[in-house]
């Protein structure tokens, strides 16, 4: 029998299966949007490509629509002329929720039950009709919810993977609720009533008043938010940027583009927030007494650029401590770079009582007893070195992070730069290359500048450009480092600003040895930024934390 | 001129830091100072032009000179009801594009994304949002918009009634072009009616209303007449003209302004030489602070710009009589609502109707309904023998650059229509 997919909780549902239809949620994440690049534009919202994409393989023979959104409507103008459907149907939803949208929604239900009674060939039937609601209860348990717009399955399988309690999928169309309706109603009646029952669910965010959205986070059993966005998806932003300020349980903002790569590079922020909101379910303690060694501990943060390593002894002293170039694979990087610290102090591998592994490799080195991620070591490392640490700035070659610490070290919140190259390292190495300069030179040349450059664009390859123009109208490298430098400062400080910043800071990452660069960060905002000689051994320093507390 | 700009802007933003309302006197001095060019320097633009740059410039300061008359609205917002109470529209896209004309852009799209905003959403919007949030924007007496014609609509407005603590009063647009979505429209204007009444303590005079939508009608009919004599004229401009000129048949619609600048026009018209040159119809708003493509649309009498569908979107042929009846019918009936088909055969309609070589289809970044529409469009032109550029960019927010890109793109346009007119000539 073929499915109707929808993908909207305003969806008719109910009505579809008194017409002898069966309906599923379309929620595909493709691998890429190859199909729906060739027939509309790549700046449109990820589930909007992942729909076209689906329905392009073949995947989708029958589809009801609703009128979400910008995206939505045009993905019902592509499907028109290109879908090769067997039933296309958009519905029309007005955003008010008064009486007379209501019966511009019940005439709506009414085109849609004849377009697909024609359709099926079928009658509408009443007991099927009653028999399709089903019940959406409120949890009656502690659980964490995903909020704001909707997940693609297997990045939700990876929440429900990586949270140490019950998820909840609460967005978009996973939080569908219509109570049954009252049986002595004709037809014309029960749509009348139906239009009302699905408009007064909680509504989503295209509705004119979204107030009714308080019931799924003023909830005493929710301990916590994955807030969901997607990307070019405008309308979750903005309930994102209420919530930050409203919430009183811990929050995490993560965007996916809605294929399945976009989950995977998701994992460390989820893994990171599992860890501060239950560190004890998380990470082990107090096990390293049954292990062999010599009482002492590794920590290995494998990096994008670098693989650093430190060994602490039991009372927390560094014994060694090496950066190498991490090379091609992570896991013979981590190998080089352990071996590197023990012949510095000595050592054996056997001499070792416990390792953690954390950065972007930490899970393809296979030599660590646990991995945690770089978010919760670096904040362990930054405090263990100044206990007044309260926000970590760390810019490393392939990412830039703020991580806001709470009076006790723990992580309270972070943020994570979008996977674009502007911000980062990489972004600077680059604009090095450019310029022909080391990037010893970039980090001194700009501070002493004289006019002022604006580099405007934010996409690494478009600054390339405007740097290359600014060569050619012979500004300085001087200024258009300066010009580099604030632009890196500008994002980053936008960063500080999302997590909610606060004194001390302390900047760690390659790119804390850029004199340039920390000089902008602390003019914009107009603190100082502690800088430790073990800036760049931070995250290693962490995982070793954790590894002695085994 | 650019620097001076330049450094205007940026001197607004580092001192709507420390003290917006400073900032704000700043801007307005800079604004009327433009109003003041407007008057006494023509510069190249035609008389018609002249003026709608004038009023423009006039209606967007007297918000800030005027805030306790100052209401928000949306670009499509019908505003005869506020104009006959002489209360001051204050539309957010508007104002975005003004900030960005000041070079003032940046860091308010900046403050607004720290906020938590998408950096995909509409920077016309984010501009207006980071600018009301920062203090630069002066409190309005009340907000009014309209669901039309996109998403930023619905979130902007909310946001900003939230943030100003004022009512906000929303015209929610049915999807379908019939009667019965007419009359739904029209009785929300009719409690529009109400709302206004309510938080001004002053009742609109339904005569001076029907006097308002007359001049409404006679500035669309004007206008509709302009670009039928346009066809084959050469009338040279800048391409910030359309912008504009889209102004003065939104929240300028129903004003004597908006009446006399159609007059002028059709005046233009008539004295305009015989057209020449590549004539291009362009689809929604334009980037006008890109230099590369100034250089090839402004005053050239090789390429010219001959329509623009934000002006001509809402024509009508109604009856003003009925004014809720008539505005309702410049919502519903606009070609931004609904499908892409209505833009585009609107489009082709225009483009035939001023005799353009070409269309450019402009993509401007966050606008998902014209972005996901332009393979739809750019086929559905071609197919009617009017060649479509899809042109990407952004209207407002420089921060996204690839204007070499674009230069690039729209040069390779012209030459692929210079070489079929001289084909087609030969």
């Amino acid at each position: 029998m073929s499915v109707t997919h929808y993908i909207c909780k305003y969806t008719p549902i109910e009505l579809l299966a008194a017409f002898g239809g069966e309906c599923k949620i379309l929620n595909y994440m493709p691998d890429n949007f190859e199909l729906s690049d060739q027939v509309s534009h790549a700046n449109i919202c990820g589930f909007g490509k992942a729909l076209l994409e689906a329905v392009m393989e073949g995947q989708v023979k029958e589809l009801v629509l609703v009128n979400c959104c910008d995206t939505i409507r045009s993905v019902y103008d592509v499907l028109q002329e290109e879908g090769n459907l067997d039933f296309l149907f958009m519905m029309d939803l007005l955003h008010a929720q008064g009486a007379c949208s209501r019966e511009r929604a019940a005439y709506e239900l009414k085109r849609l039950a004849k377009a697909y009674g024609a359709y099926k060939g079928t009658a509408f039937d009443m007991d099927k009709f009653r028999a399709a609601f089903t019940d959406n209860p409120r949890p009656s348990a502690p659980y964490i919810s995903v909020l704001g717009g909707r997940v693609g399955d297997s990045l939700f399988e990876m929440m429900k993977k990586s949270m140490p309690l019950p998820v909840r999928n609460d967005t978009c169309v996973h939080n569908r609720a219509v109570a049954a309706p009252d049986p002595a109603l004709d037809f014309e009646a029960t749509m009348e009533w139906y239009a009302s029952a699905l408009m007064t669910q909680i509504p989503c965010m295209r509705m004119s008043d979204v107030t009714g959205r308080k019931q799924l986070y003023n909830d005493p059993h929710l301990k916590a938010v994955i807030y969901h966005t997607v990307k070019f998806c405008d309308y979750y932003g903005f309930e994102y940027s209420e919530l930050r300020k409203q919430l009183t349980v811990p929050l995490l903002k993560i965007e996916s583009d809605y294929t399945i790569q976009s989950g995977g590079q998701l994992l460390t922020r989820l893994e990171a927030f599992a860890e501060s909101i239950a560190p004890n379910d998380t990470i082990r303690k107090g096990t390293h007494k049954t292990m062999n060694g010599k009482g002492l501990y590794a920590g290995i943060d494998s990096g994008s650029t670098s693989t650093d390593v430190v060994i602490l002894d039991k009372d927390k002293n560094i014994i060694a401590q090496t950066i190498l170039p991490t090379g091609a694979g992570a896991a013979a990087g981590a190998d080089r770079a352990l071996d590197a610290a023990l012949d510095q102090a000595g050592l054996a591998r056997d001499d070792i009582t416990a390792t953690v592994t954390t950065g972007y490799g930490r899970t393809a080195i296979k030599l660590g007893d646990q991995s945690i991620t770089e978010i919760t070591c670096h904040a362990k490392g930054a405090y263990f070195l100044d206990p007044t640490v309260r926000t970590i700035i760390d810019i490393g070659g392939q990412d830039s992070k703020v991580i806001r610490l709470d009076d006790n070290g723990n992580v309270a919140n972070f943020v994570m730069n979008d996977k674009c190259a502007a911000g980062t390292g990489r972004f600077l190495e680059l604009m090095a290359r450019t310029l022909e300069l080391s990037l010893d030179e970039m980090s001194t040349l700009g501070l002493d500048w004289k006019e002022e450059v604006t580099i405007s664009s934010m996409c690494t390859v478009f600054a390339e450009s405007e740097v290359v123009s600014l060569i050619a109208e012979n500004r300085t490298p001087a200024d258009i480092i300066h010009g580099l430098n604030h632009s890196v400062a500008s994002k980053t400080t936008a960063l500080c600003r999302r997590v909610g910043g606060r004194e001390n800071y302390m900047m760690t990452g390659g790119v804390s040895k850029n004199r340039g660069v920390v000089k902008e960060i602390e003019d914009m905002l107009g603190v100082k930024l502690h800088i430790s000689d073990k800036a760049q051994l931070n995250g290693a320093l962490g995982a070793a934390l954790f590894a002695l507390e085994m | 001129m650019e620097n001076i700009v330049q450094t205007f802007g940026k001197t607004v933003q580092d001192v709507c830091d420390k003290n917006p309302e400073r900032a704000r006197k700043l801007l307005r001095i800079g604004y009327h100072a433009q109003s003041l060019r407007y008057r006494v320097q023509r510069g190249k633009m035609h008389s018609a032009a002249q003026l709608a740059a004038l009023y423009t410039n006039r209606a967007m300061v007297a918000p800030l000179d005027h805030p306790d008359d100052a209401v928000i609205v949306s670009l499509f917002t019908p505003c005869e009801m506020l104009h006959v109470l002489g209360l001051h529209p204050f539309c957010s896209e508007g104002l975005g594009c003004y900030l960005s004309g000041a070079c003032a852009e940046q860091s308010f799209l900046k403050y607004a994304e720290s906020e938590g905003l998408p950096e995909t959403f509409c920077s016309y919007h984010k501009a207006f949002i980071g600018a009301s949030e920062c203090g630069l924007m002066p409190k309005p007496r009340f907000i009014i918009s309209t669901t039309l014609a996109c998403d930023a609509n619905t979130l902007t407005f909310r946001r900003l009634a939230e943030h100003f603590d004022v009512p906000h009063f929303v015209i929610d647009v049915p999807y379908e072009q019939d009667e019965d979505a007419v009359r739904y429209v029209a009785d929300q204007l009719v409690r529009m009616k109400a709302f206004i009444e309510e938080h001004t303590g002053k009742s609109i005079d339904e005569s001076a209303l029907i006097k308002r939508c007359r001049l409404s009608q006679q500035s669309m009919d004007n206008f509709q007449r302009y670009m039928d004599l346009r066809a084959d004229k050469q009338i040279l401009g800048a391409i910030s003209g359309e912008m504009y000129s889209a102004f003065m048949f939104h929240n300028l619609l129903g004003t004597e302004e908006s009446l006399r600048y159609t007059e002028e026009c059709l005046k233009v018209v008539e004295k305009a030489p015989a057209a020449s040159g590549i004539r291009l119809l362009w689809m929604h708003t334009n980037p006008f602070w890109v230099k590369q493509l100034t250089d090839v649309t402004d005053f050239n009498p090789a390429v010219q710009i001959v329509g623009c569908d934000m002006c001509y979107e809402g024509f009508i042929h109604a009856d003003p009589e009925k004014p809720y009846d008539f505005m309702a019918r410049r919502l519903i009936f606009s070609a931004y609502n609904g499908p892409i088909s209505r833009r585009v055969d609107r489009g082709i309609e225009e483009a035939q109707r001023l005799a353009a070589d070409g269309v450019v289809w402009f993509c401007h970044w966050g606008c998902k309904h014209t972005l996901g529409g332009a393979q739809l469009a750019k086929r559905h032109f071609e197919e009617a023998g009017i060649p479509c550029l899809i042109l990407d960019g952004d209207g407002c927010d420089r921060s996204h650059g690839g204007e070499g890109q674009l230069s690039t793109r729209i040069e390779a346009f012209i030459e692929m229509l210079e070489k079929e007119k001289e084909a087609a000539q030969a």
